[in-house]
């Protein structure tokens, strides 16, 4: 089972409009890993995210959940399947951390089925697992900008999903918060055995974080592979239009990125 | 959900819920007991539980407890209505009157008016059908601003300035048919544009039971649903609430909801603002809580504005519709002007 992929996704085509955003893309998520989608500004990779989440329609092509077209999930059924962060979730201030992330265990919930001990269960572990316990009865509007992550985050870890998109995660936070968020995101992967997959700007924490990189560019798949495969000279110059030089960092043994700046670039050449 | 949220009663709910009723179960006896003769509260109670003379029974059963039970339904319904909008377009300044509801209504009363009067200017058919008209007005302004807003309706703010610009154009028909029809039309028009409480039967509150008890349940199962409403749309959606078809749903739900409430009472203002907001103040985010609340404080905010107006004004009836303006207004205003960074 391992080896089967969590997620096909099968010659995707979807567009705003007229604007069309992915164009007959086709990639493989592989299940407990982590995938990070990366490509430069306007290349579909939250959209794809999003897409994967059901949260915009493909004109054309498919995702498959196992065996199942995600488009045949009813709406519970999908978000007991797939969780999704979003790129700036918002919230009211005054709600507690409790009731934030309480509110991840909805899906698993119906008229039939209130809160039950199985929902105590995974909230506490949610809470627990992302060291946000004390902070429980804190107002969102007191946190920091890094717990308030953290806190997003024990929601979607709440919802019990075998598959965690995030979008973005690290954006707002400063370095301190990025490493912080992004370890514990490896921490869903290896902890609680989540498939993750992540839109990151940042290339060299991609590479750092990645099982599997994927490069995006025009709504497309236009690499695939482990970060050592991908992060090239050659292909980062086609898909990001930068020329870099590529290092192995002497720390992690992750290949690093270093843009080279116009000026190099002609003392270089 | 109920689980969920009952575990999250928090102690002021309780306490809230328990003084609403309390101020409520006093205006509306007072409401009954105050009038052009004063009965004792005792013998309201007792009237109202099957004893009490002959006299007192009529004026007690027939024309005061109709006019507090109007009030209540029709303020509460109100109130139902604002609170599930504040709550699915997370913004406190959202409102029944927000949506071309009220003012559609208005503009079904005034054409009424206009077009089934004769050339001496007498109302061709009984005076009893106006509030068909405006139920008729509520539905085809809410209708209006759903063809109208098209696609876009799945989205909270471009439906809400649909609703505040077809507002404004029913507004200026209802003004201009009152300006060019004959003077007692304005006055007979602006009786219920203010909106008022007097001369209810029980039949008319049977016909507002009716439709408004459904609707009232409806909006209770749907409360189930309702609290990833308070995140934003993609979280929302992710946790698995599908927003953009609830959206519609709830909307369509508070446009019946006061649609019904002001088809007898008229145009009452600012109840479907300001009691959902003060419900929330005043038990949390709970959303039984809250429909619950909305419902009691619009209840008592009809049936005390028009308790003041009688004591206030008899034996002059001024519609009850001129105090819940007079409070409301500055009370949106200084909502306006307190909004925080983020307004849940």
């Amino acid at each position: 089972m391992t080896d089967s992929p969590a997620i096909v996704i099968d010659a995707l085509s979807l567009g705003y409009g007229s604007t069309s955003v992915l164009d007959t893309l086709s990639l493989s998520i592989p299940r407990g890993k982590i995938t990070v989608l990366a490509g430069p500004n306007g290349c579909g990779k939250s959209t794809l995210l999003r897409a994967i989440r059901r949260l915009h329609k493909p004109s054309d092509g498919r995702i498959l959940l196992e065996t199942t077209d995600i488009a045949k999930l009813g709406e519970r059924m999908l978000a007991r399947q797939i969780g999704l962060l979003a790129q700036s979730p918002s919230a009211p201030d005054d709600m507690t951390v409790e009731e934030l992330v309480r509110l991840g265990r909805y899906p698993h919930q119906s008229m039939l089925q209130p809160w039950s001990p199985d929902d105590t269960r995974a909230f506490e572990a949610a809470m627990a697992g992302t060291g946000v316990a004390h902070l429980r009865h804190r107002h969102l509007g007191s946190l920091s900008g890094g717990q308030l992550q953290r806190v997003w985050i024990a929601m979607v870890l709440a919802q019990e999903t075998e598959i965690v998109c995030l979008d973005e995660p690290v954006n707002h936070l400063d370095m301190s918060h990025q490493l912080d968020c992004l370890d514990l995101v490896r921490q869903l992967n290896s902890a609680f055995g989540r498939t993750i997959v992540l839109v990151l700007h940042d290339l060299n924490l991609a590479a750092r974080y990645a099982d599997q990189l994927v490069f995006l560019r025009d709504g497309a798949v236009a690499a695939t592979g482990k970060p050592e495969e991908l992060m090239t000279q050659e292909l980062i110059a086609r898909v990001f239009d930068v020329d870099a030089m590529i290092i192995t960092d002497p720390a992690y043994g992750r290949p690093l990125c270093i843009p080279l700046n116009t000026r190099e670039r002609v003392i270089g050449a | 959900m109920s689980a969920l949220n009952t575990s999250l009663f928090k102690a002021r709910t309780p306490v809230g819920l328990a003084i609403m009723v309390c101020a409520f179960a006093l205006l509306a006896l007072s409401g009954v007991a105050f009038g052009s003769s004063w009965i004792p509260m005792d013998q309201v109670a007792s009237v109202i539980l099957g004893a009490g003379e002959k006299t007192q029974r009529l004026i007690v059963l027939q024309l005061r407890l109709p006019r507090v039970v109007i009030a209540a339904l029709a303020g509460g319904g109100m109130a139902v209505a604002g609170y599930l909008l504040q709550k699915v377009t997370r913004n406190a300044l959202a409102s029944p009157s927000v949506l071309g509801v009220i003012d559609g209504a208005a503009l079904g009363v005034v054409l009424f008016l206009a077009l089934l009067s004769n050339e001496s200017n007498t109302l061709i058919i009984p005076i009893g059908y106006q509030p068909l008209a405006a139920l008729a007005g509520a539905v085809l302004g809410i209708t209006l601003v759903f063809l109208l807003s098209g696609r876009q309706s799945s989205s909270a703010v471009r439906l809400l300035l649909f609703g505040i610009a077809m507002a404004a154009v029913f507004k200026a028909m209802v003004m201009v048919l009152i300006l060019i029809g004959p003077i007692y039309r304005a006055s007979q028009a602006s009786r219920w544009l203010a909106g008022s409480v007097n001369e209810i039967n029980w039949s008319e509150i049977q016909i507002t039971l009716v439709m408004l008890v459904p609707l009232l349940v409806m909006a209770v199962l749907a409360a189930r649903k309702m609290p990833p409403a308070d995140l934003d749309e993609v979280s929302a959606r992710s946790i698995g609430l599908n927003l953009p078809v609830f959206r519609i749903v709830i909307f369509a739900l508070a446009a019946g909801l006061t649609a019904v409430s002001v088809a007898f009472v008229g145009g009452v203002g600012f109840i479907g603002l300001m009691a959902p907001h003060l419900a929330r103040l005043m038990v949390g985010r709970n959303v039984y809580a809250g429909l619950l609340g909305s419902f009691l404080l619009g209840a008592i905010m009809l049936v005390g504005a028009d308790l003041i107006v009688r004591v206030l004004f008899s034996p002059v009836e001024v519609p009850a519709g001129t105090v819940t303006a007079v409070i409301g207004a500055p009370y949106f205003l200084f909502l306006l002007m307190s909004r925080q960074r983020h307004d849940g």
